[in-house]
């Protein structure tokens, strides 16, 4: 099976396609990482360490009597005050990680500006290199906020740095993308895993799309809509779910309703049908304008506006779309496995804490010993202090260490027990196969969750290298929802923000498991998703938003695109001219070509 | 089985705020179940900090999860009680209501998310799955222990589960929708046994019954009813064939299996309805 996937994948290629090596400075990134987590840490720490040693330890931990706790003031005081502190502390925690993000950004706009243009990626140039650091920087704040405690401070966090321009009002869910170079409005709603993309890969020794998303007022886009770099989304254009827009796009707004991949306007009549609603809802859906004054001050006048309450009823057209269905005959049975579901059956059992619970232990021993040496060395309370980020940052590092090595010993015990193997299987309790399946799942799954949760995510190819996946560190998938078995990836492959790449998929009762196998240099785009068996060929890329089909074949050197993925075109993207881009107007129909300059510096330009 | 370094997913509860005071109702839930380690910590400490301190290091991380356990639990309970005087004020309920601050539905829905948020946060710090579907029982979904919602953003109301279902990757499982300035909540129920893809999207008051199949990257239409045994796919979803993979032996004939993707491509496009732009 092996060879016969490599011999049909290593077909092609064009060899005489420039290709510069890209070397990302992963020393230089490094060093950011270090500054922002160590810097950010130093002053709550000096903080905490100050309440704690002088206040809580005294008078709270010392206190022999539980009664006294309550009794006592400064007990009392201490019990109440330390979650607030906790709390203080983690915010300026925060806004130093956001202050030494604003400088860095400063640095590197004023070195290399971020511009709108197509940068090659096949060429090293100063803008390229620029456009890496950044994208690096924001990672880490981003997850700090998006992630953490506090995530309506996301939007304070872009305008502070100054990466994106967010009007007031405006409400973000958590998404892959949504942290740079873009403009958006006021009183708009991007919903969950809705992202707007301003930089898009075409191919891995293509171009780098990187142009500015502008979003109006008033906008809506529901959820799981994806939006290419230079588009232009006017006020009052409302998107339904999973509705994606091309590169430079423009909608044109005005209160129409967007639908479907690529987004089209779509007209009342099915906007009821689609959301159930009555045209006295769209007529109230209008009043926008009065809408963003209310915002501004929620007063009592505004009870005028009536509200609904009735419980709608289905749509008669609905009703009639599905009679229509219905006539359909379906004669044969199909047992054709055309369609693509997932792989997320990840029920842990209490009976897995049998599991875990050794695991963390263990590991957090040494944690535990390793920090008691250095309370034992480091008497000095100022010292403690100063170098306790840093010791954090690699017991962290050692407690996954200690997660990889024991959950790496009961992986191959239970290998040993029963070999895991591709084929089907019954997706029920009984089933050996499926449960020793579940099993390594599972027992993965914590390395892999502390692995992406840490300060250094794209770390996370040890983590499956260290499971036995072949791939190197030249590949990223960090950004993916990623089975950790049966995969393999060659050199340079990239995997976009949201796709998901499954090795096991469950149909019906059954479990299927098959190897997914990409190729050098293949692409996947963003939210796509990948099902088992699944062939990419050297030089491939699959297009945003697309999915593949059980055991489906990609051909070497091409694009494939859609639901299911089809052969488009050869992929040329390093051969391409990057002057010219399609401007679609979603509303009129139509497109046309634009020049637009390069981006990238002058002395370059010749090996274009 | 791993989610993406951006992400959370797990229990979704919207970002929305519509007035910042809620956050107070935030502080509050944070403040108040700190305390919890605050005790556990205190009791240890004097237990062992100066007598035993080799059994101190040897029982800490045990500790740290037992905190870890006892903090959400603790959490969950003060939320339940939010959760329910909350509910006393203005009882959540299904309509379509205007996304603005002046609507009663709005604000609360809101204040609902506002809450809900911590403990769905501290039970999905760790990938424990059976945390979060504590989180959603009490929260008020009907869900049981055998179902994954770990992977996809599942709302937190309004929705009711069957047994055996597969919520997938990255698919969005909502009661509660914003579209322009309508704010639309209706209740989902997805019955035993259904599959759910990844990349999905299911609209409020979308009623899956059993055994049906929602494929990749597809969308349901509010208030959609999926018949019993079919695989539904497309945007908005439409019936695509009989899901006959629960009737048994298909082993091997699941396992060769090739397809001819032109063919199919046919048969997706009047799924999926596309269009050609006029090109100029």
């Amino acid at each position: 099976m092996e060879s016969k996937k490599n011999s049909k994948a290593s077909k092609s290629l064009k060899p005489e396609v420039f290709r510069e090596e890209m070397s990302y400075s992963l020393i230089l990134s490094f060093m950011i990482l270090l500054t922002n987590y160590l810097g950010s840490f130093l002053v709550p720490i000096a903080v905490f360490m100050l309440y704690f040693f002088l206040y809580f330890l005294p008078n709270f931990l010392e206190i022999s009597n539980f009664i006294a706790i309550f009794t006592e003031i400064e007990p009392l005081m201490a019990l109440l005050t330390m979650p607030l502190v906790l709390i203080v502390c983690y915010l300026i925690r925060l806004y130093f990680i956001a202050l030494i993000t604003r400088v860095i950004w400063a640095y590197t706009e004023s070195k290399s500006p971020s511009k709108n243009g197509i940068i090659p990626r096949n060429i090293k140039s100063k803008t390229e290199k620029f456009y890496h650091i950044r994208s690096f920087l924001m990672k880490y704040p981003k997850n700090m906020f998006v992630k953490g405690l506090f995530p309506w401070l996301s939007n304070w966090l872009y305008n502070y740095i100054g990466s994106m321009v967010i009007g007031k009002g405006t409400s973000f869910e958590e998404s892959v993308g949504n942290e740079k170079f873009a403009i958006v409005g006021k009183n708009c709603y991007i919903g969950v895993n809705s992202t707007l993309a301003t930089h898009l890969i075409d191919g891995v020794w293509g171009n780098i799309s990187y142009f500015q998303i502008q979003v109006g007022d008033n906008i809506t886009i529901a959820g799981s809509n994806q939006i290419a770099p230079g588009t232009m989304i006017h006020s009052n254009s409302y998107l339904l779910p999973l509705a994606s827009a091309t590169k430079h796009s423009v909608v044109k707004g005005d209160h129409h309703y967007y639908f479907g991949i690529p987004l089209r306007k779509i007209f009342d009549k099915k906007v009821m049908n689609y959301l159930g609603l009555t045209p006295e809802d769209l007529e109230q859906n209008k009043i926008s304008l009065e809408n963003i004054e209310v915002m501004k001050k929620p007063n009592k006048e505004n009870k005028k506006i009536k509200k609904k309450q009735e419980k709608k009823e289905v749509d008669s057209t609905q009703l009639k779309l599905n009679e229509q269905i219905n006539e359909i005959e379906y004669e044969n049975v199909d047992y054709n496995l055309d369609f693509t579901t997932s792989s997320a059956i990840s029920r842990i059992n209490i009976k897995f804490l049998a599991v875990y619970l050794p695991i963390f232990w263990i590991s957090g021993l040494q944690v535990a010993v390793l920090f008691y040496t250095y309370t034992f060395f480091v008497k000095n309370l100022i010292m403690f202090t100063f170098f306790l980020p840093f010791i954090l940052f690699v017991l962290y590092f050692i407690f996954i260490l200690g997660c990889f090595l024991y959950s790496k010993l009961f992986l191959i015990l239970v290998n040993l027990l029963h070999k895991p193997k591709e084929g089907t299987f019954l997706a029920e309790i009984g089933d050996t196969d499926y449960e020793f399946w579940m099993l390594r799942t599972e027992l993965k799954k914590i390395v892999l969750w502390l692995m992406r949760n840490c300060p250094i995510p794209w770390a996370d190819v040890l983590a499956f290298k260290w499971f036995g996946i072949k791939m190197d560190f030249s590949s990223y998938l960090y950004d993916a929802w990623c089975d950790g078995e049966f995969l393999y990836l060659g050199r340079k492959v990239v995997v976009g923000q949201g796709a998901t790449l499954m090795s096991s998929m469950v149909i019906g009762k059954y479990l299927v498991i098959s190897k997914i196998f990409l190729d050098d240099y293949a692409l996947i785009g963003g939210h796509s998703t990948i099902a088992p068996g699944t062939i990419v060929g050297r030089d491939t890329m699959i297009g945003a938003i697309s999915t593949t089909t059980y055991n489906q074949i990609l051909e070497p050197g091409f694009i494939y695109i859609g639901i299911p993925a089809i052969k488009l075109k050869p992929n040329k993207y390093a051969e391409s001219r990057r002057d010219i881009i399609v401007k679609k107007d979603v509303d009129k129909e139509i497109k046309f070509d634009i020049q637009h300059e390069v981006n990238i510096e002058e002395d370059k330009k010749e090996k274009l | 089985m791993s989610v993406p370094a951006y992400l959370k997913a797990g229990p979704f509860t919207s970002n929305v705020l519509v007035k910042k005071k809620y956050l107070i109702f935030y502080l509050f839930q944070i403040w108040i179940s700190i305390f919890v380690i605050q005790f556990e910590f205190w009791w240890y400490w004097n237990l062992l900090y100066y007598n035993k301190f080799i059994h101190f290091i040897i029982f800490l991380p045990l500790l740290i999860f037992v905190i870890y356990i006892s903090l959400l639990f603790v959490s969950l309970f003060f939320t339940k009680i939010l959760l329910i005087i909350v509910n006393l004020f203005h009882k959540p309920r299904e309509g379509v209501f205007l996304r603005t601050p002046s609507n009663k539905d709005y604000r609360y829905w809101s204040i609902r998310n506002t809450i809900k948020k911590w403990p769905a946060w501290i039970a999905h710090k760790f990938p424990l799955p059976f945390l979060d579907n504590i989180c959603f029982k009490l929260f008020g979904v009907k869900t049981q222990f055998s179902n994954s919602l770990f992977e996809g953003w599942v709302d937190t109301e309004f929705i009711e589960f069957g047994k055996n279902v597969v919520v997938g990757q990255a698919s969005v499982i909502q009661s509660a929708v914003i579209i322009g300035n309508l704010f639309i909540i209706r209740k989902t129920i997805i019955e035993d046994n259904v599959r759910i893809g990844a990349h999905s999207v299911v609209m409020p008051g979308t009623h899956m019954k059993k055994d049906s199949v929602l494929a990749a990257s597809s969308l349901t239409t509010v208030g959609q009813e999926l018949e019993e045994g079919w695989v539904y796919l497309g945007a908005p979803a439409k019936k695509y064939k009989r899901d006959v993979f629960f009737e048994d032996g298909l082993e091997e004939i699941i396992a060769e299996q090739e397809h001819d993707i032109e063919e199919l491509r046919k048969k997706y496009k009047e799924l999926y309805t596309r269009r050609k732009d006029k090109q100029v």
